[in-house]
């Protein structure tokens, strides 16, 4: 009797472990995409900027995921035969927009303007991380709120701290 | 063990600075003249529309679980056919010493830098002492989580949070209004200027009766309305400190027209 | 430890551990999607809103709107700040019609008939299929030369729109196109034609009137123009000069009787003569302004023969005659409860010769000239009993209904339902499932006015020329097609002269060229803009044109008087019998039945009872007490043409000889919100309209209360009605604000 108290006890913290590990590290941090976009390419060994695709992040709440219409702008002409390009042509065609898979997710109760942000003269790689290195975009930040504040707090933003200044 | 504790209580005291409360950035405030309004509730469906207000159904009203924000308060005097009504819009009054936020166990009811008591939704656990405590009956309790036959939901504001079961709510102000004028504001490189901030039920107002600013700016509107003889606020031997200015109503004594 | 344990807990631990990470994968919620425009649309930024002008078509009263629209849903209606009409302020029902955009219950497709007529019993077709279908009904009766036996029954349509179907109906060869509404005030109308020589409601400037003398209208809630004249009534009460007096004459206190400094509960029926004693009065006192045209006519109505039939006291009505022609501006208007009598026209006119001796025409009563041609046309003759009485001798061989819902708004006595199954062929283009629509054989769903073009010309208006102008605002929620678009291709699919005659691709095109014409026309339009283009930008992006303010004038010719009736007006049913006046008014939220569909305004508490979510019957205390009734007890009211059952509410504004009922609950139809929910009063009202104006006579019956019935309980948001000593609404006297004021502080 003792015993299966003890397999219990043990399965048991294994199980917690197996679900943390699970949640911790394979926590779709860099979540396999429709279309194996690099950042890497793009803003890497291209330099382009940001906002070139991104193009609401100083306007708007939303950064903007990049219209289909603006990846055609390009690729009508680049690298027209690279698989992953035919794939991007093909919703083009279907006149489909892309179903990315969101990295950085906010709950409803979060208010987040990307536009104060980038107009205070953040860099984007602060939150995103060096995404001209990724091949695959990886999510670099917790989004908790105590990593929210603890720079809000180290760069004295003005009521940073109050708690309808973020939620809504 | 002490030494942790003190540094502790030195962090929460940190949070706030010396005059947190007294030194305010505003002090919003609402004037709303009692003769002017007639009553119509047009800013009843805007506050609706406005802060994703669910409809609840007959049942539940009649357990007096309507979610307006805001209400209509009538009062009728007198007999047939001598009949007086008046009518008293109320909402969250926003006391300056609100009962509701020392009765918090979660402190998800608090006094801003702008004057206001907010709600913190997601920080609200629903214990449901704030709305005992209220001495406006002006919080709701959200018993469900409310849905919105499609699709409906495609009205509701994103600016504004949907909120889901055991939280309780209030008039914010349209404090998502207040921070869209400074967003503005800000844009421009400015301050919020008296005018720019109109709350829905403001805006929406037929007869102009609700009109709403910065109490500290001595220029704006609501500064000069909050002089007038007819002030008054509500309750205000409650001493709760309401930033809802009320302007009397003028009713007639009998015979006025032959003075 | 053995070895084998170690093994087993190694075993156990693992099976736990995988267990675990399965789990936590599996109750992970699937990452969520961005979605990426396809093309970006021009004006739209994510996450910011964009504001488009519009205009509100909930009612008649034209008020320009704001629709704040983000990532291609309205999310809020707000009035335009600018517009002359509601200047920023919007009335509960107009903002409301953003549920009625996303209303869960509306038609989303075409429909055709399945089961039997009123069952509600459809099948989805295509748009080609329904437009086909209705053309070759059309054609059909074309052939048969027929075409005069189509009927076009629509809500009061105005501008481009009306415009567009009146060339088509008779490009099509038919005469029979009319407008109908409960509240169409068609009465005023008639006697603002017959008096002053506009068949339109003049502009009441109530902002600078001092001395606001209403019969009956309930300019709160649901009178003509609500926001514009709530809007006046602000400013006259705290605006820059003196306050203005509010005396409003009625049977059953409305919202706006509420806010009256004085209520005379003149008895019903009675109002008209009561307004001609006070004109009367003002002539004899020698207080009128051309007092010799009018003491003739007016003679017959001595203060102390009408004071006794109307139940206000000789000594009230010279009070107010005095005070009302002292007062300067003073202002009488005539609302739906004066009008809505079976001689109402008698009562508007009456309301017209008070302003007329007291020098109110041209001072606040502003007559309204069309200027720009498109205000809504009022055609006397073309009422819901010439429908009847065509469609009982088969001379309706189709039927076109839009906007308009007769089935609910005509009393049950006229038999409506039965003269319908007489005509072979109904279509509907409502959007909603309304009564008359249930009764249609195929259904062309429209755009609501957020989905459409559109222009209006607000009548009354404001003493100005003002169109505005209606904008889609977000694209189609369901397959609908714009109204005018309908017509179009209905004209195209018919052929013949009605294909001749509308030419152009689709409806926005019409009405951009008709605006063409109109800026031609107008040399207001033109000053100040570059040409067309640059004028038609201008006018989508204030969302209308509006001029300068116009001082008109008039003279109530004495001629008018002719209409007038030397009696109170008739109400059906024995007094012995039937010992109350039933009063059925439109509440704020509901109107004429077209609000029950939409939650908020279900929910929002009617102003005077606070009742959500259903019908009640107000009774004044001290009658309930004689008959024994509480609060919340269900009765029956009963007419001599029929029964309906509602809860009490017990309300002291009411004359102790009149019961009142809100109109627009007991649907049978119209959605989950309004289905089966309370009690509709217009079935037990006699079949009486205005002969010569056509307007349907709601004050026209007695009736009894009964205990009984069944029905829903009531549900109300009050709590006391009572202060009880707490001094929440807290009031200052006339004259200590008057001494205020001259204080100065």
């Amino acid at each position: 009797m003792k015993k299966l108290i003890l397999y219990a006890v043990v399965g048991g913290i294994a199980f917690i472990i197996g679900y943390f590990v699970n949640y911790q590290l394979f926590s779709d941090r860099a979540p396999v995409q429709p279309i194996n976009f690099s950042h890497k390419i793009h803003a890497g060994d291209n330099q382009i900027q940001c906002q070139y695709c991104h193009i609401y992040a100083e306007r708007s709440r939303v950064s903007g995921v990049p219209n289909v219409k603006r990846c055609m702008g390009c690729h009508q002409i680049i690298k027209t035969d690279s698989p992953e390009i035919q794939k991007v042509a093909s919703y083009w065609d279907k006149k489909e927009p892309i179903p990315w898979v969101k990295v950085y997710n906010l709950p409803d109760h979060v208010y987040f303007p990307h536009k104060r942000h980038v107009r205070a003269g953040l860099d984007c790689k602060n939150c995103h991380g060096d995404v001209a290195t990724m091949a695959r975009i990886e999510k670099v930040s917790s989004l908790q709120m105590g990593w929210c504040l603890s720079c809000h707090s180290k760069k004295e933003v003005k009521n940073g701290s109050d708690c309808w200044t973020c939620h809504k | 063990m002490s030494g942790f504790f003190e540094r502790i209580a030195g962090k929460l005291k940190s949070y706030r600075e010396p005059g947190y409360y007294t030194k305010l950035d505003h002090k919003w405030t609402m004037v709303i003249d009692l003769d002017k309004c007639n009553g119509c509730e047009a800013c009843v469906v805007s506050c609706y529309a406005e802060n994703n207000l669910p409809v609840v159904g007959k049942e539940e009203c009649e357990k007096s679980r309507a979610f307006s924000w805001l209400r209509i308060e009538r009062y009728v005097e007198g007999e047939y056919p001598d009949v007086k009504v008046k009518f008293i819009p109320v909402m969250c009054q926003h006391c300056m010493k609100a009962p509701c936020e020392t009765g918090c166990p979660v402190y998800a009811t608090y006094h801003n830098q702008d004057g206001l008591n907010v709600q913190v939704y997601n920080r609200c656990v629903g214990t449901f002492t704030c709305a005992t405590y209220c001495t406006y009956d002006v919080r709701r309790f959200n018993w469900f989580t409310y849905k919105w036959p499609k699709p409906l939901e495609a009205q509701l504001n994103p600016d504004v949070s949907v909120r889901e079961m055991g939280v309780m709510e209030k008039c914010t102000f349209c404090i998502q209004r207040i921070r869209a004028a400074k967003d503005k504001a800000k844009d421009e490189g400015k301050d919020v200027q008296d005018g720019d901030i109109k709350p829905a039920c403001s805006q929406s107002c037929p007869t102009g009766a609700i009109y709403f600013g910065d109490l500290q700016d001595p220029n704006s509107v609501v500064a000069k309305l909050a002089k007038s003889p007819r002030r008054y606020r509500l309750l205000e031997e409650l001493n709760a400190d309401p930033s809802v200015i009320y302007l009397k109503r003028v009713m007639g004594d009998g015979n006025s027209s032959h003075e | 430890m053995k070895r084998r344990d170690f093994l087993k807990f190694i075993g156990i631990g693992g099976v736990g551990a995988g267990a675990g990470f399965v789990l936590g994968k599996v109750s992970k919620p699937p990452g969520a999607k961005l979605i990426p425009y396809l093309i970006p649309p021009e004006d739209i930024v994510p996450g910011v809103a964009t504001w488009y002008a519009s205009a509100c078509t909930q009612c008649g009263a034209g008020c320009g709107t704001l629709v704040r629209v983000m990532e291609g849903r309205a999310k809020k209606i707000e009035g335009n700040p600018a517009h002359p009409v509601n200047r920023g302020g919007l009335c509960a029902m107009g903002q409301s019609s953003v549920q009625a955009l996303y209303n869960p219950d509306r038609i989303t497709k075409p429909l055709k008939r399945k089961g039997p007529r009123g069952s509600g019993d459809y099948t989805e077709i295509t748009w080609d299929e329904a437009l086909k279908t209705l053309a070759e009904n059309l054609t059909e009766l074309k052939s048969k030369g027929n075409s005069d036996k189509l009927h076009l029954l629509t809500s009061p349509l105005s501008g481009t729109l009306d415009k567009l179907v009146r060339e088509f109906v008779s490009a099509f060869g038919s005469t029979n196109y009319s407008h109908y509404g409960l509240f169409q005030r068609k009465n005023l109308a008639f006697a603002n034609l017959s008096a002053m020589g506009t068949a339109s409601v003049p502009h009441y400037d109530i902002e600078n009137t001092k001395y606001l003398l209403s019969f009956g209208a309930d300019f709160s809630s649901t009178w003509v123009s609500p926001v514009n004249y709530s809007n006046g009534y602000g400013k006259m009460r705290q605006g820059a000069g003196e306050r203005g007096k509010l005396v409003q004459v009625e049977p059953r206190l409305s919202l706006t009787g509420a806010n009256a400094d004085e209520w005379v509960p003149a008895k019903p029926g009675t109002e008209a003569l009561l307004a001609l004693a006070i004109a009367n009065t003002i002539v004899e006192k020698g207080l009128a302004k051309d007092g010799g045209a009018w003491r003739g006519v007016l003679s017959r109505y001595k203060a102390k023969d009408v004071a006794s039939i109307c139940d206000v006291s000789v000594e009230r009505i010279e009070a107010i005659a005095v005070e009302f022609a002292h007062t300067r501006p003073s202002l009488a208007i005539a609302g739906d409860s004066v009008s809505s009598y079976e001689n109402g026209i008698a009562g508007a006119i009456a309301v017209n010769i008070l302003n007329q001796v007291a020098g109110n025409i041209g001072v606040t009563v502003i007559p309204n000239g069309d200027d720009l041609g498109g205000g809504r046309r009022v055609d006397f003759s073309k009422k819901i009993s010439t429908l009847i009485a065509a469609a009982n001798a088969d001379k309706v061989k189709a039927l076109i209904v839009y906007g308009a819902n007769p089935v609910f708004t005509t009393p049950k006595a006229a038999k409506l339902e039965d003269a319908l199954s007489k005509v072979p062929f109904i279509a509907s283009f409502s959007s909603f499932m309304d009564e008359t629509t249930a009764q249609a054989d195929l259904i062309l769903p429209a755009h609501t006015s957020l989905e459409d073009w559109g222009d209006d010309f607000p009548d009354p208006g404001v003493g100005a020329p003002v169109a505005s102008i209606i904008q889609p605002a977000v694209g189609p929620v369901f397959e609908t097609k714009s109204l005018g678009d309908i017509f179009i291709e209905l004209a195209k699919a018919v052929g013949g002269n009605a294909a001749g005659k509308i030419t152009a691709p689709n409806f926005a095109e019409y009405l951009k060229s008709s605006w063409k014409e109109l800026y031609s026309r107008n040399r207001e339009m033109a000053a100040g803009t570059l040409g067309f283009e640059d004028f038609w930008n201008k006018t989508l992006q204030n969302g209308g044109w509006w001029g300068p303010p116009r001082k008109r004038t008039a003279t109530v010719s004495a001629r008018a008087s002719e209409h007038l009736t030397g009696g109170p007006a008739r109400f059906e049913g024995e007094e012995g019998q039937y010992p109350f006046y039933l009063i059925p008014y439109a509440q704020t939220a509901y109107m004429d039945g077209r609000g029950a569909n939409l939650p908020w305004l279900q929910e929002l508490p009617d102003p005077m009872t606070s009742v959500v979510w259903g019908t009640w019957v107000e009774i004044n205390p001290k009658t309930a007490e004689k008959l024994g009734l509480k609060e919340g007890d269900m009765v029956n009211v009963e007419s001599p043409f029929g029964k309906i059952s509602a809860p009490v509410y017990l309300y002291p504004g009411i004359r102790p000889d009149t019961v009142a009922v809100p109109i627009g609950q007991g649907h049978s139809h119209y959605g989950r919100y309004a289905k089966g929910r309370g009690a509709n009063p217009i079935e037990i009202l006699p079949y009486n309209e205005d002969p010569r104006s056509g307007e349907a006579a709601l004050n026209s019956t007695r009736v009894r209360i009964t205990r009984g019935g069944s029905g829903e309980r009531m549900v109300k948001m009050e709590g006391s009605t009572k202060e009880l000593g707490r001094g929440i609404v807290q009031t200052v006297s006339t004259s200590e604000f008057k001494r205020m004021k001259k204080e100065g502080v």
